[in-house]
């Protein structure tokens, strides 16, 4: 018979996961797929998370539109971030430009720009104490199972990254965007020459992308109770270390790594000090990096 | 030249020095704290709280005026210590307030601690900090003093077995030793210590793992942002062991954010925003007004006084204050009448304080007897 301890601990370290693979869906969807360094994804979940809260403590609406009103910030959030930070970079369409690499990775700066900014102008503007959610829409009541406790708001994410994840595979591999998104990545220079609007599908991605990160970001504030300026930080680490072992373009990957990091914070809780359990993302990023430069489930693609 | 320049400089000061006793002049303080990044919020409160001392004092008719540097050190050793170099470079600072953490605190000492100037940390608690010099001060009861007081009172209740956790910096770490040390010297037994990352969001699998050890009480050193995570997770996971913490934790927010799982929550304070003393309900209404009607916590309140002794150690010093002059005074204060209890400053520049111990009950913290 397993100890219930770990039981306990394995359900605990899942649910982690599962906050983990809720951003790391539309990270990897921007990051990886469309293959466009994206840092501001984390603000995006923050954004997300504020703008329920102005609802929530506007007007106590139903959780849903709640979640709508974080989905309709996110795709503005995302729409104007591609606007601000992504596209001025691709005004040159020239051949050298498009081919250049510099050009490309210099929307790591550019995001992290508008990170900073939007981050900074919500601790001008909330302040940046914690902010608390009303108890009546927190989605963390206990739910036993066996030897097990839960609470409701791990199922809500479970079902919600469930969907989003068979949603966007389904994006991607059967539809007419979810061509063009991949044609994109995999060279947008021959997606513009086979007539596919680079612009657009770039726009799209972005707002689909942004869309799912506020709904990861109110998401979790529910679940956690806890909304703040700083609160994308983290989570957004632990995003990426689950896309870089996922092998950065597979979105199933990414979940399956995220649900492996969270269960491996949980277990080495019980084996070293708590204070040591984020060495286990770190770890993980160094030793995938070293051993397997494609990830666990990377397709093996020229990286450009 | 450059003895000239100095010459007429020098006498260009005496000129103006003379005038003084007619124009008002302006001393400068300077208050390094996190204005930004993760503990913000602390440094956003301290400066409200200075600036309520500062009006104060500037409307009540000194001999001088007083200015308030502030700058921000986002609780980073590195920045902590530009600015203190920054600090001592500009001849008008006699006195620097801050930092926040033991951490930057102590780091921006040694830089204070060559240059001769004065030190008061509202909050740095560590130990060590004030054995680094004869130029620093604090005005907060170290873990020294608390651990020991917080061990007594929960072995009186017959908790023998106590698991203790703290935040991994150098205050958590002294929290763990100040009680352990207490623990042990009255009897009783640390099953459990472990430390944890600041601002970790998920205290589940820590929770579950101490209840493995089975303590009759845990002893925690957070803060309120942590501490209201922690308590609304051990509700979560059905766990009753009763948890006691440090004055860190007395906060509004914490009550706030943690709801009803903070009910029956033990801790120690030494400001109390229900206490019927007129200076103490001064305070409470003035920070009230500034801040849409919240109440202070206790690092505000300490902010506050800290401010308060430094500025009443400027006055002392006055005329012409020396960063020297306001060493000696600010180590000569005695019993200073704070809204956090009535401050002296022993041999070895510890605030002496009085702790009041208080229970969370029905939503407020309620002062206990035992």
């Amino acid at each position: 018979m397993i100890d219930p301890y770990y039981l306990q601990q394995l359900a605990i370290g899942l649910s982690l996961g599962m906050t983990y693979a809720l951003m790391a869906i539309g990270f990897t969807l921007i990051f990886g797929v469309l293959n466009v360094v994206n840092f501001a994804h984390g603000e995006v979940y923050t954004l997300g998370a504020f703008a329920g809260l102005v609802l929530i403590s506007a007007t106590a609406p139903p959780i849903f539109a709640v979640i709508f009103i974080a989905l309709a910030i996110g795709a503005m959030a995302g729409f104007s971030l591609e606007r601000i930070a992504f596209k001025p970079f691709r005004r040159f369409t020239d051949e050298a430009s498009l081919k250049s690499r510099a050009m490309r990775e210099s929307t790591l700066l550019s995001s992290l720009a508008v990170s900073i900014v939007v981050r900074e102008a919500l601790e001008i503007v909330f302040g940046s104490q914690m902010r608390s959610v009303p108890f009546e829409y927190l989605i963390n009541t206990p739910v036993r199972i066996g030897p097990v406790i839960l609470v409701t708001g791990d199922f809500i994410i479970f079902g919600v990254a469930a969907a989003m994840l068979i949603g966007l595979q389904y994006l991607l591999t059967r539809t007419r965007i979810g061509l063009s998104i991949r044609a994109v990545s995999n060279n947008p220079l021959g997606a513009k020459y086979v007539g596919i609007d680079t612009d657009r599908t770039i726009i799209m991605t972005f707002v689909v992308g942004s869309m799912m990160g506020a709904a990861a970001g109110i998401l979790t504030g529910l679940y956690y109770g806890a909304i703040f300026p700083a609160m994308g930080f983290v989570p957004g680490i632990k995003a990426f270390v689950a896309m870089v072992m996922g092998g950065l373009s597979s979105i199933p990957g990414a979940v399956i790594c995220a649900l492996i990091l969270g269960i491996s914070e949980s277990m080495a809780t019980t084996f070293v000090s708590s204070g040591w359990s984020d060495m286990v993302a770190y770890g993980f990023l160094i030793l995938t990096l070293i051993f397997f430069p494609n990830g666990l489930f990377g397709a093996r693609r020229e990286r450009v | 030249m450059t003895a000239l320049k100095t010459a007429s400089l020098a006498a260009l000061m005496t000129a103006a020095l003379a005038g003084t006793t007619l124009a008002a002049d302006t001393v400068k303080i300077g208050y390094q704290l996190p204005l930004t990044g993760e503990t913000a919020q602390y440094g956003q409160d301290f400066r409200k709280a200075a600036e309520i001392a500062l009006t104060e004092f500037n409307a009540a008719g000194k001999p001088f005026k007083a200015e308030i540097v502030f700058e921000d050190s986002r609780s980073d050793a590195k920045e902590g210590t530009n600015i203190a170099r920054k600090f001592v470079d500009d001849k008008a600072i006699v006195g620097v307030l801050g930092d926040f953490t033991s951490g930057v605190s102590m780091a921006s000492a040694q830089v204070y601690k060559d240059a001769g100037m004065p030190q008061l940390s509202q909050t740095a608690s560590h130990p060590d900090y004030t054995k680094i010099s004869k130029y620093q001060f604090r005005n907060i009861a170290t873990q020294a003093q608390e651990g020991p007081y917080n061990a007594k009172w929960m072995l009186s209740k017959g908790y023998k077995n106590i698991a203790v956790i703290a935040e991994q910096t150098d205050w958590g770490q002294s929290v763990v030793s100040g009680f352990t040390d207490g623990v042990k010297a009255n009897g009783g037994t640390v099953v459990f210590s472990e430390f944890f990352n600041r601002g970790l969001k998920d205290y589940r699998s820590l929770i579950s793992k101490l209840e493995r050890a089975k303590p009759d009480a845990i002893y925690t050193g957070f803060f309120y942002e942590d501490g209201a995570q922690f308590l609304r997770q051990v509700q979560q996971l059905g766990i009753k062991t009763p948890v006691y913490s440090t004055s860190a934790a007395y906060s509004p927010k914490l009550i706030e954010l943690a709801g009803e799982a903070a009910e029956g929550v033990h801790l120690t304070s030494n400001f109390l925003p229900t206490d019927p003393a007129p200076h103490i309900q001064h305070f409470v209404t003035e920070w009230k007004a500034a801040s849409n009607g919240a109440v202070p916590g206790q690092f505000p309140a300490q902010a506050y006084d800290a401010v308060r002794i430094m500025l009443a150690a400027v006055e002392k010093a006055y005329p012409n204050p020396t960063r020297e002059k306001v060493r000696d005074a600010l180590a000569e204060t005695k019993d200073f009448a704070g809204v956090t209890g009535k401050t002296s400053f022993s041999a070895d520049r510890e605030a002496e304080k009085e702790l009041v111990k208080v229970e969370v009950k029905g939503g407020a913290f309620v002062p206990v007897a035992d």
